[in-house]
């Protein structure tokens, strides 16, 4: 590992003066839970770090009964997954929080740094491997294994984006606000991640010198549910293989506003307007769910090995929408 | 002294041993025999030790002025070094020495075939040793690997061992990848018994490679002092790495002690002496300061061995009743670069009564990692294709599973002239395993319990191992003044509790309490000669012996007490502390009131009693095997492809069982071994680099505590007085046998579609219900050269 200064940054002005201009010369650590792994496997080289938990007004939880939810980027997943009004307004959120990882990595894992985790990619993880993600010249999934990849929104680079926290917030509408050297913007969430297309070694619009100072819920409308499914290999601290978020705001069996995410599949959580286009406005059956899947997932375009995830995501997704609904699955 | 030829079998394969037939064993203890310490539930001994931290592992091992050691290894999986450049490595401040093979002594590798040196030239897998430094820490060790600079010449390998064996496939070593000759065992007419079945099925299974993961990565640390060489190595061997060590360092075995006393698991990876520990030794001679070398995880999963991976395909006949007229096996295992075994066949030759039997097994070098032995080698995946056949041919009988077996019941070694076993419970383990299953009212549950996208199913396995031990194995026992004794015996503890079952084997036959013995093992300097714990064997190989030497001492014991008590020493026994007249058993004397006299009754006065033990030879004639049956409840998603184990019944026959506490210990742990192996483990090779790339414990995915389910143990406990004194066989291995075909047989019991390759995951259920596609490049399928460039994304 190579030696870095370490440096508390007790305000935002000076967090964003030490990240400096120079792409990943100095790095933001909040909880570490992945920042770590990264410098041990020598992913990541950065001559210092940023510790942004120094500045405890990041760090809140904040509930509205107009303004709805507020999560200061510091705000760790198991505060969040206990707060009471994070319970009793926003139950998918918990639900998702309980199937992260393991509880002990939830205690320092933060909001922030889920959202801005790097890909789990095992390519990309393999400091011996030096892939497209990296900027080198080769995405060792196209022709090896690719069981775990991308099967959405692929584009010379297959990771999938590992956050579980992202397709529920996306279902919710949820926002994030972004502090840089101009101050700070507020920007949907959907617009905060970029696929490969955009940028290939890069999850997120974030430059170097800006950070992620909260995300932001708003109230969901009376007659809202949110479910969120994960199937992963093991039954915890495992990585998905697909997830399914949907939040329904039903009126009498009638869906009158849909947000639908899945996890897992692409290089970014996949937001799907397809599927809320086909459950905005109607009747919710299983005939609907399953139209719903076949909208989300008609551009799916599977590799050599992972074509399973295409009718799992379907089945996930069908599922989660008539839970949401109100209806067994 | 009278001597005879004896036969013991490790791991499968039957050695022979001319030893010496003692002439004071002690009488076996029988089924009536009545214990007052062994067949109790006893806590390891070590158990405090170990949860508060005093226990001292390898890895805890620091000496003062101690170097660390990292090793460079090749990031190719075949290549020549071109040139080595170490000058900027050994310039770095604080690194003593780095070895290379410019400058390492030329020395041949006995575990790598006739060309292995210890540090080749020509590098096979991905991750052979090419360098190794020692600095004054482990930081700066790794940051001068970094400035050692290797030229490659690199050259073209190949992965999937179906491939190795076509005829344009890159050799691995010599002229062909085939190791040595496939081999054929053949008895009856294998092509007749098909032709007069009334039913045959045919099923090919492939099977993957899984590490051993020890949560304890491989380490040791070595020491000089003058001539004498000391290393703390993490082994399942203390003595035969000691013999290695002599023998590669041409150095005296005297002049060597090696110590293991607590091991994070080895499941087979540290049977025998590896080149890190070589190589610690060279560095700790070269620079006159201990050195350790500490594996990470990723090291630990490339290069420290693993199950290989077979291809197995599976023909089998049988008749309209049931009775089985054919089994054939072929089969094709990966060992890796370098010689290691990857049979599959002994449990479709020898469970099942069958007169026509043919296997043909063939190994074949890869450029991966070299295959070790892995906790019941070959059985793990052998028993998930045969008893996947075994219910396919039930089901076509129109027969129940467990009764299709019984009615194949063999009570002989068809494979050894048809000797009878010693013992066999497999009757008891069927029939107490089912019982506790409720394996009679599945299909109630079954239709209750499933529900529209999840299926509730149920299935069950055979298990066969050997695990009957045997010579060599030495121990001797100490008799102390004040009535306590000390145990000395050969082999190690690597985490199965042998510790804690010799103590009590010494108790019993002392007739002291456990808190009287102290035992003491895995050290070479101060325990005798005892053998590598492998093949199921240390207990049923030791065992015994640690009984004959606390034999021998209590001999003179109760001599000892026929001069203090005043009578005959064949009426004295001694049981819980107390030596007592057997024909009045109130006149009776606490030990050390006996013992304190040991300087005073006899002629001779002595300090301590010593009796001496050893393993005597095994029983002509009969074939020695240990038996079990699981049993499998199991849901699944059919939408989600989703597999959850929701209960296993294990029923296990491995004679006497000395400590039901650990022995549960045994079945649950390999039970949880076996689930890993059916729905979770799996080496994944970049079919580009021949690098793993799931080599940590984020990808290569252990069971979590989630995953296990409840967990019945059933121990069949019969004493099996025909193998030795202590009646006993092994339990490390058996209980990982059976626990993925058992799954497996669940899995269809509830879809109604086999799952044919191991580990069972999601999509592989998805695709074999037809509900994925398949995928076009299997996952050992790739050819080797493919280079992703070259391929156009569909």
């Amino acid at each position: 590992m190579h030696s870095f200064s370490y440096v508390d940054a007790r305000t935002i002005t000076r967090a964003i003066n030490l990240l400096g201009t120079e792409r990943d010369r100095a790095k933001i650590i909040s909880g570490g839970t992945d920042l770590l792994d990264e410098l041990k496997e020598g992913l990541v080289k950065p001559e210092r770090l940023v510790n942004i938990k120094a500045n405890p007004a990041l760090k809140y939880i904040r509930f509205d009964a107009a303004a709805g939810l507020q999560l200061g980027a510091l705000a760790t997943l198991t505060e969040v997954e206990n707060d009471p009004n994070v319970r009793q307004h926003y139950p998918v959120l918990a639900q998702t929080i309980g199937v992260i990882a393991s509880p002990q990595l939830r205690n320092v894992a933060t909001v922030g740094g889920n959202l801005c985790q790097r890909p789990r990619c095992w390519y990309y993880r393999n400091d011996a491997l030096f892939c497209k993600r990296k900027g080198g010249p080769i995405c060792y999934s196209v022709a090896g294994e690719n069981t775990y990849h991308a099967i959405l929104g692929g584009h010379e680079c297959y990771i999938v984006h590992p956050s579980d926290l992202a397709p529920p917030l996306l279902a919710l509408g949820a926002k994030v606000t972004i502090a840089g050297p101009q101050g700070r913007r507020t920007i949907p969430l959907k617009d905060f991640f970029i696929g490969p297309e955009v940028n290939i070694t890069r999850e997120n619009v974030l430059a170097q010198n800006e950070l992620v100072t909260e995300v932001s819920v708003p109230v969901p409308p009376a007659g809202t549910r949110g479910v969120y499914l994960k199937v992963r290999d093991r039954q915890t601290w495992d990585f998905a293989t697909v997830t399914a978020a949907a939040v329904l705001t039903m009126e009498g069996g009638v869906c009158r506003r849909a947000g639908i995410a899945l996890g897992a599949v692409a290089p970014i959580p996949w937001h799907s307007p397809e599927a809320e286009k086909v459950l905005t406005g109607t009747r919710i059956t299983a005939e609907v769910a399953a139209q719903a899947a076949e909208a989300a997932l008609a551009g799916a375009k599977p590799m050599t090995q992972n074509g399973y995830k295409v009718p799992l995501a379907k089945n996930l997704l069908r599922r989660a929408i008539l839970q949401a609904a109100g209806l067994a699955a | 002294m009278a001597k005879k030829k004896t036969i013991y079998e490790v791991d499968g394969v039957f050695h022979e041993a001319v030893v010496e037939v003692p002439a004071n064993e002690p009488q076996a203890w029988g089924p009536d025999a009545s214990m007052a310490v062994l067949g109790k539930p006893m806590p390891r001994v070590d158990g405090p030790d170990k949860v508060s931290g005093r226990a001292k592992y390898t890895y805890d091992i620091n000496l003062p002025r101690m170097l660390w050691a990292k090793v460079l290894r090749s990031p190719h999986a075949h290549a020549r070094i071109v040139s080595i450049d170490t000058s900027r490595a050994e310039a770095l401040p604080g690194v003593k020495a780095v070895l290379t093979h410019k400058n390492a002594p030329d020395m041949a590798w006995p575990f790598h075939g006739q060309d292995g040196k210890l540090f080749n030239t020509t590098l096979r897998y991905s991750g052979e040793e090419v360098a190794v430094v020692a600095a004054v820490d482990e930081q700066i060790a790794a940051d001068a690997l970094e400035l050692i600079a290797v030229e490659y010449e690199e050259m073209p390998f190949v992965l999937n061992p179906e491939k190795a064996l076509e005829s344009d496939a890159p050799k691995v070593r010599g002229e062909s990848n085939l190791q040595g000759r496939t081999s054929v065992y053949s008895r009856g007419d294998v092509e007749k018994g098909l032709a007069e079945a009334d039913f045959v099925v045919e099923q090919t299974f492939h099977s993957q490679v899984q590490v051993h993961a020890c949560l304890e990565a491989h380490v040791s640390v070595a020491q000089w002092s003058g001539d004498k060489l000391i290393v703390w190595d993490s082994t399942q061997a203390v003595h035969p790495v000691r013999e290695q060590l002599a023998q590669v360092l041409s150095i005296p075995i005297g002049k060597v002690r090696v110590i293991c006393q607590y091991s994070g698991g080895g499941f087979g990876s540290k049977l025998w002496l590896n080149k890190h520990t070589v190589i610690a030794a060279l560095l700790a001679r070269q620079t006159g300061r201990p050195v350790k070398i500490a594996f990470d995880r990723e090291e630990e999963a490339m290069t420290m061995g693993n199950r290989p991976s077979n291809v197995m395909t599976v023909k089998a006949g049988c008749k309209r009743d049931g009775t089985l007229t054919a089994l054939y096996l072929k089969s094709v295992g990966g060992v890796g670069a370098y010689p290691a075994g990857a049979g599959c066949g002994t449990p479709l030759r020898e469970i099942y009564a069958c007169p026509n039997v043919k296997t043909e097994e063939s190994n074949v070098f890869i450029h991966a990692d070299q295959a070790r032995p892995h906790r019941a080698p070959g059985h793990v995946q052998g028993t998930f294709a045969l008893e996947q056949v075994i219910d396919m041919l039930a089901e076509k009988c129109g027969m129940d599973p467990l009764e299709f077996r019984r009615k194949n019941y063999s009570s002989v070694d068809q494979t050894r002239n048809n000797i009878p076993y010693s013992a066999k419970g497999l009757d008891r383990c069927y029939s107490e395993g089912a019982a506790k299953f409720g394996w009679g009212e599945r299909a109630g549950r079954r239709q209750q319990a499933s529900q529209r996208a999840k299926k509730r199913g149920y299935g069950m396995a055979t298990q066969i191992w050997g695990g009957g031990g045997g010579p060599p194995g030495y121990a001797i026992v100490k008799i102390n003044f004040d009535g306590t004794a000390n145990v000395l015996c050969g082999a190690q503890d690597i985490g199965t509790a042998t510790r804690t079952s010799f103590l009590q084997v010494a108790a019993e036959e002392l007739g002291m309490k456990p808190e009287q013995v102290t035992l003491a093992m895995g050290d070479t300097e101060t325990c005798p000669y005892g053998p590598g714990s492998g093949g199921s064997r240390t207990v049923p190989s030791m065992a015994p012996a640690v009984r004959m030497a606390a034999a021998d001492a209590k001999r003179q014991m109760l001599d000892l007490a026929s001069r203090v008590m005043k009578l005959p020493a064949e009426r004295l026994e001694a049981r819980e502390g107390f030596i007592f007249d057997k024909e009045n058993p109130s006149t009776r004397s606490p030990i050390r009131d006996i013992t304190g006299k040991m300087r005073t009754e006899w002629e001779s006065p002595q300090s301590q009693i010593i009796g001496q033990g050893f393993r005597g030879p095994n029983p002509d004639g009969v074939a020695l095997n240990t038996w079990g049956a699981q049993f499998a409840e199991v849901e699944v998603d059919t939408e989600t492809g989703e597999i959850r184990v929701l209960r296993i019944v294990a029923a296990h026959e491995s004679g006497r069982i000395i400590n039901p506490l650990t022995a549960t210990s045994q079945i649950e742990g390999g039970v949880i071994q076996g689930i890993g192996f059916a729905l979770f483990e799996q080496r994944v090779l970049n079919n580009a680099t021949g690098r793993m790339v799931n080599a940590n414990l984020r990808d290569y995915k252990l069971p979590s505590a989630r995953d296990i389910p409840e967990i019945e143990s059933v121990l069949v406990d019969i004493p099996d007085t025909k193998a030795n004194s202590v009646a006993v066989k092994g339990l490390g291995e058996p209980p990982i046998i059976p626990t993925a075909a058992a799954i497996a047989n669940a899995v269809y019991d509830a879809i109604g579609v086999r799952l044919t390759e191991a580990p069972m995951t999601p999509d592989r259920v998805l695709r074999a219900l037809g509900k994925a596609p398949p995928a076009r490049v299997r996952a050992r399928g790739a050819p080797a050269t493919t280079r992703p460039w070259e391929v156009v994304h569909a």
